[in-house]
């Protein structure tokens, strides 16, 4: 019996993983005043080699707003909220076009970042 | 005097509990890995159409960043006098419609460095709005 639900468990949690970000390689930026950015349907994520990922499936440049808009669907304003998750070091012509992506979307805008203790 | 013998208390589990106690031990860590929430800063953009409007109304404030610098309306500012200077620009415009700071990045404008900037614009009020620049591909003739 406990080796069924073990085996059971090892499937959702790979199934489960595919969905999830938490396996790609990014470091995120500091600012001194964050808040708890809360649940959100959408995350988007730029990692170390500047390729783009939504809600963990790597997409296009191109396909980012539509990607979104896909999942937002016809969400209600207030529980749009879209989690950008940049690495530190990306450049502008990468993470400008995020930012315009989930603006085209209606998405609500929410940089994931570290706070800068000292 | 004889010699006390301690007593065993140590008792094996059962090798049949061996699969539960992986079960729970398992989920008691993925409880633990997926307590941790995020943080970050939300951030509003207007909408392009309402920046067109604004701009006949008043010149917009423009902060132009560049891989470590940032221009306030065109003259570089260092890093500590930026949010007095934008402080003072933005204590000009009380309409709220008027706060809006235009941010221009270089291609090779780093995120960190975005992030430290646009987060002194809200602070000292402004309203961000990005502006990107048009990449056209021209064909020359043969």
């Amino acid at each position: 019996m406990g080796d069924i639900a073990f085996n059971l468990l090892i499937f959702f949690v790979i199934l489960a993983q595919a969905q999830d970000d938490s396996h790609l390689q990014w470091e995120p930026a500091k600012a001194a005043e964050v808040q708890s950015a809360g649940v959100a349907k959408v995350s988007v994520l730029i990692d170390r080699e500047n390729r783009y990922y939504v809600n963990g499936q790597n997409v296009g440049q191109v396909q980012l707003a539509s990607a979104i808009e896909g999942i937002l669907g016809d969400t209600p304003p207030g529980e749009r909220k879209v989690l950008l998750k940049v690495h530190n070091e990306a450049q502008a012509m990468y993470f400008e076009p995020a930012i315009e992506a989930i603006s085209e979307a209606g998405g609500d805008l929410v940089h994931i970042l570290e706070e800068d203790r000292r | 005097m004889r010699a006390r013998r301690g007593r065993k208390f140590l008792v094996e589990p059962p090798a049949s509990a061996t699969g539960d106690i992986a079960f729970n031990l398992i989920v008691f860590f993925l409880v633990c890995a997926s307590v941790q929430p995020d943080s970050g800063r939300h951030q509003t953009l207007p909408r392009s159409e309402e920046i067109e409007q604004q701009q006949e109304k008043m010149e917009n404030i423009e902060v132009r960043l560049t891989r470590t610098t940032a221009l306030l309306n065109g003259e570089v500012v260092p890093p500590r006098e930026f949010p007095p200077r934008l402080r003072r620009l933005l204590d000009a415009r009380p309409r709220q419609e008027d706060r809006v700071v235009v941010v221009k990045s270089e291609k090779e404008t780093p995120y960190h460095h975005w992030v430290r900037v646009t987060e002194m614009i809200e602070t000292a009020g402004g309203v961000i709005t990005i502006q990107r620049e048009e990449e056209r591909q021209v064909v020359l003739p043969n």
